[in-house]
């Protein structure tokens, strides 16, 4: 799974960094707003007067009309806005989407390796995609209609005021979409969680035992288009379990004893919300030295993550922080215990090799304070296998945790939190040991895994992270409704979301990260069939036209993809698939994204609201 | 108080030199849909606003509630700007066609307006049932708008428009899609709300019901003020004296001022004969088509300064003497 590398950073220290960004986007709107209010009032009047006109907008709006805002009049409005949208039936979505469920078998893959993941991701992104078109659609034609048919008349002749106009449509219809949204999410939940419900059979008759230790091995029944390998121990006695499954589709069953029979609990590993602790990543270069450009690109186009090569001193080093005894000891004075890591690391190979087999790696734990003599610092290596596409976790032991004496040279057993963690910091280096092999890696492919968190919670986050993308979505609708006719307020609220969606790819077409030039360069390379990385072929003064017009085109296409939304940043859907806690500071800094583009687009409303002739 | 706070108090609408110009995409003049009007609506009054179509009467309706902003001069509401929100607390408005929401019931429309007003639910509550009650639907108050035929659309807009028991009523051709009987009881009714002290401005095609209801009238014709003035004033033929008289002899027929007066006959009445308010528009728009720029108010007004003031209305003394004698 790939996370985002602006989730590593903390949310005091995010909102620190967006603050500006949030007083610019503020700002441009105003600044816009005043220029385009004055151009007009001064068209219309003069200069003089336009000045006296937008002054005293300005003025009524921050002294009257806003200090005069009714909670009376805003539940009044929004109201009006659920019953029209009941009235045109939006609930029919609802139906849409228990209909695709009901269908879901046709289309969905019964044999994935991961059905867990493939349920959630189409459950949610489904969700989503209605949800948002949805709100596109009802949000974007609303006041326009309101405007054609002339009953905005009947509601700008109250004493109702330019926001309360936004405010209750937005709230008006989020209300509908939020309770669109639980009853989807509740469907989506039992659909979940009863299609993955399954169980086997285990025939007695066809169990292997091994005779000496009580061990058997067999095949469960083939149920839900798959089957598990299991091994029981027959010596164990009670009402405990006697056995477990191996993993298949992404989930494994306890075997408990009932009689002289045995029996499968129902799936586990497939609905999980693992808690991770980050560490930060620096690497070593191949002689062992602080690499400054990171790890090694080793061709790859995606930048994601960085590679170390192999049996070398290439290293990636994480610095875990804030760990304490009581997070991983078991036993008193710390002896005991297990420190568990999760790896999720990428293989890249220069030999082929045994294609089939695992590449070796080894794992050593430093303490990070330097003035320690280096003996004193390092870990023996603990060695471990990776396999491509493959998470995988090394439990290490306390008691396997050691240090070579460099006397004596051989290796003494060392108390993790007394001898190589200091002020609850722990260093984790990663080696990869096979010649001419590489190990790939980004900041979030080590962690330590903490106590789960809850599958029902993490799902939860998930479609709030859905009902802000929501929010966000009608409140551009409504703002644009304000002076776009219907279509065309909807089409600008898609391109919204389309280039809050696109904003990193137009960023990386305009700093030249991905190759192959702007829309111009990349038409003529097309027709031209020249590559993405090869000079444009078309004479200097041609080329430098061409690399102009794309790049006045980009920068405006950036700068306005920059005043968008960060949507992806919203979609938490592959967290929840792929069984990853979302983080409570993840959800704080959509809030706050979600509370200033609302904020910035009900002033942005009541101003277009307020200066515009309704019944012109 | 001075007299002239008193009056300042007593304008309910003010216009001054109140000009609209609709422009096209470029911003050029595309039509003169007002020009310069200059009136007042006082309290207590019924105001009815007469034109042909394209005279400029919606126009000046739009520019009073804000709906509409003016290209030069001023609308003053309560002596707020017309842009002024909060004017609206204490008006009431009947569009032409009853814009409402087709899919509200007759209650959850009033109900709804009545949230716009911030009034209390019982308050709210109360007054649903009341309006229900004086515009006579209370059969049909839970079917939706789109249900309703047009005569009762228009009672339902009428409640709306009353629904914060305004204090200036503006009235977009009320009577339009009512019956006969209809027709009368909304009269009847902007009657009575004019004896409760509430001030009504309207606009209709309906001369007729104008003429039976309005206490003074402005005439506009492609967007100029062309005529202005106390109904009864207006239809006044000035150059014709009507008289009857019971008795008179042959001989004093011919010296009848003196006659009547030697003869000690009884006069049953002395005055201007009245016209008709159709016959009054016609002529206007007839005169304004032949002769464009012609405007009667003025060449009356250059003739008769004196008689202008009075038709003017300007002075409440002038209404009170009259109602007196």
């Amino acid at each position: 799974m790939v996370v985002d590398p602006s989730e590593f950073i903390s949310y005091g220290e995010w909102l620190a960094n967006a603050l500006g960004g949030f007083v610019v986007l503020a700002l441009v709107i105003f600044v816009a707003w005043t220029v385009i209010a004055f151009a007009l009032t001064a068209i219309r009047n003069t200069p003089g007067q336009a000045v006296s006109i937008v002054g005293g907008g300005l003025k009524r709006a921050i002294f009257e009309d806003f200090p005069r805002s009714s909670l009376q009049r805003t539940i009044g409005m929004s109201r009006l806005a659920i019953q029209e949208a009941i009235r045109n039936k939006v609930l029919i979505i609802f139906a849409l989407f228990v209909v695709l469920l009901l269908f879901a078998g046709w289309f969905l893959d019964v044999q994935n390796d991961h059905p867990a993941r493939l349920y959630l991701g189409f459950v949610i992104s489904t969700s989503t995609y209605l949800l948002l078109a949805l709100a596109m659609f009802v949000s974007s034609f609303s006041l326009p209609n309101d405007i054609k048919n002339k009953t905005i008349y009947t509601i700008t002749t109250k004493p109702v005021r330019a926001h309360e106009i936004f405010l209750g449509r937005v709230l008006g219809f989020g209300a509908v979409g939020t309770v669109l949204l639980l009853l989807m999410g509740i469907v989506s939940y039992v659909f979940v969680v009863r299609g993955l419900d399954h169980s086997h059979t285990i025939d007695t008759a066809s169990i292997e035992w091994d005779e000496e230790t009580g061990l058997g091995t067999g095949f469960t029944s083939v149920d839900s288009h798959h089957r598990h390998d299991f091994l029981i121990n027959r010596n164990l006695e009670g009402e405990g379990p006697v056995g477990v499954t191996e993993v298949a589709q992404g989930h494994s069953h306890t075997i408990f004893r009932d009689g002289e029979n045995y029996v499968l609990g129902p799936p586990t590993g497939d609905l999980l919300a693992r808690v991770p602790v980050y560490g930060s990543l620096r690497f070593l270069d191949r002689y062992g030295r602080e690499s400054e450009d990171g790890g090694i690109n080793p061709g790859k186009e995606w930048t994601y993550r960085e590679y170390i090569e192999g049996n070398t001193l290439s290293t990636a080093i994480w610095t875990f922080e804030d760990l304490s005894p009581e997070m991983f000891s078991t036993g008193p004075g710390g002896d005991e215990g297990v420190l568990p890591l999760e790896l999720n690391l990428r293989v890249f190979r220069t030999t082929k090799g045994d294609i089939e087999g695992k590449v070796r790696g080894e794992i050593l734990l430093v303490n990070p304070d330097k003035a320690l003599p280096v003996r004193e610092r390092y870990s023996a290596p603990i060695p471990f296998e990776a396999e491509e596409f493959q998470t995988f976790q090394i439990n290490i032991d306390y008691n396997d945790i050691r240090k070579q004496n460099p006397d004596t040279a051989e290796l003494e057993k060392v108390n993790l939190f007394q001898d190589l963690v200091t002020k609850g910091s722990l260093e984790v280096h990663v080696r990869c040991r096979d010649h001419a092999q590489f190990f790939g890696m980004a900041q979030a492919d080590v962690y330590i895994p903490a106590p789960e968190g809850s599958f029902e919670m993490n799902f939860f986050k998930c479609y709030l992270g859905i009902w802000m993308q929501l929010v966000l979505v009608t409140s551009f609708g409504v703002f644009f409704s304000t002076f776009l006719n219907g279509i065309v307020a909807m089409v600008a609220t898609l391109s919204i979301v389309v280039m809050g969606i696109s904003s990193g790819f137009i960023g990386e077409v305009q700093s030249g990260e991905n190759p192959g030039g702007g829309p111009i360069e990349s038409l003529i390379r097309n027709i031209t069939q020249q590559g993405a990385t090869v000079e444009l072929d078309m004479g200097e003064t041609a080329t430098s036209v061409i690399q102009a017009l794309d790049s006045l085109y980009l920068d405006t296409m950036e700068s306005v993809a920059n005043l968008a939304p960060d949507f992806p940043q919203f979609n938490m859907a592959s967290k929840v698939a792929y069984g990853y806690d979302i983080h409570l500071e993840l959800i704080l800094k959509q809030i706050t994204t979600t509370l200033v583009y609302f904020t910035v687009l009900l002033f942005a409303g009541y101003f277009v609201i307020s200066s515009r002739e309704i019944a012109a | 108080m001075s007299k002239s706070v008193d009056d300042k108090q007593d304008v309910i609408i003010e216009t001054r030199n109140l000009t609209k110009v609709y422009k096209d995409f470029w911003g050029r003049p595309k039509v003169n849909a007002l020009e310069s009007l200059d009136l007042e609506v006082r309290r207590g009054e019924i105001f009815g606003l007469l034109g042909p179509n394209g005279s400029g009467k919606s126009t000046t309706i739009k520019l009073i509630l804000g709906l509409l902003f003016p290209t030069s001069g001023q609308a003053l509401v309560f002596n707020k700007e017309a842009s002024d929100v909060s004017k609206n607390e204490r008006i009431g408005y009947l569009p032409e066609e009853s814009y409402l929401y087709k899919f509200l019931n007759a209650e959850e429309t009033l109900d709804f307006y009545g949230r716009l007003f911030n009034m209390s639910a019982g308050r709210r509550k109360q007054r649903v049932r009341d309006l229900i009650k004086l515009i006579d639907i209370e059969w049909a108050k839970r079917r939706q708008l789109k249900e309703y035929s047009k005569g009762m659309t228009r009672r339902i807009g009428l409640a709306q428009a009353l629904i914060n028991d305004p204090e200036l009523i503006v009235l977009d051709e009320p009577t339009t899609g009512l019956d006969p009987i209809g027709t009368r009881e909304m009269k009847e009714l902007i009657v009575r709300l004019r004896d409760q002290g509430k001030t009504i401005l309207m606009c209709s095609h309906l001369l007729a019901d104008v003429q039976d209801v309005c206490d003074r009238i402005a005439i506009l014709h492609q967007g100029e003020l062309k005529e202005m003035g106390a109904v009864e004033n207006l239809l006044s033929v000035r150059d014709i004296t009507q008289i009857q008289a019971k008795g008179l002899s042959e001989e004093a027929q011919q010296q009848i001022r003196s006659i009547i007066e030697s003869d000690q006959a009884d006069l049953v009445s002395m005055e201007n004969p009245t016209t008709t308010l159709e016959d009054l528009f016609l002529g206007i728009v007839r005169d304004s088509k032949a002769r464009p720029g012609y405007n009667r108010k003025r060449e009356r007004d250059q003739q008769e300064p004196v008689a202008a003031a009075e038709t003017t209305g300007a002075s409440d003394e002038s209404v009170d003497s009259e109602d007196e004698s």
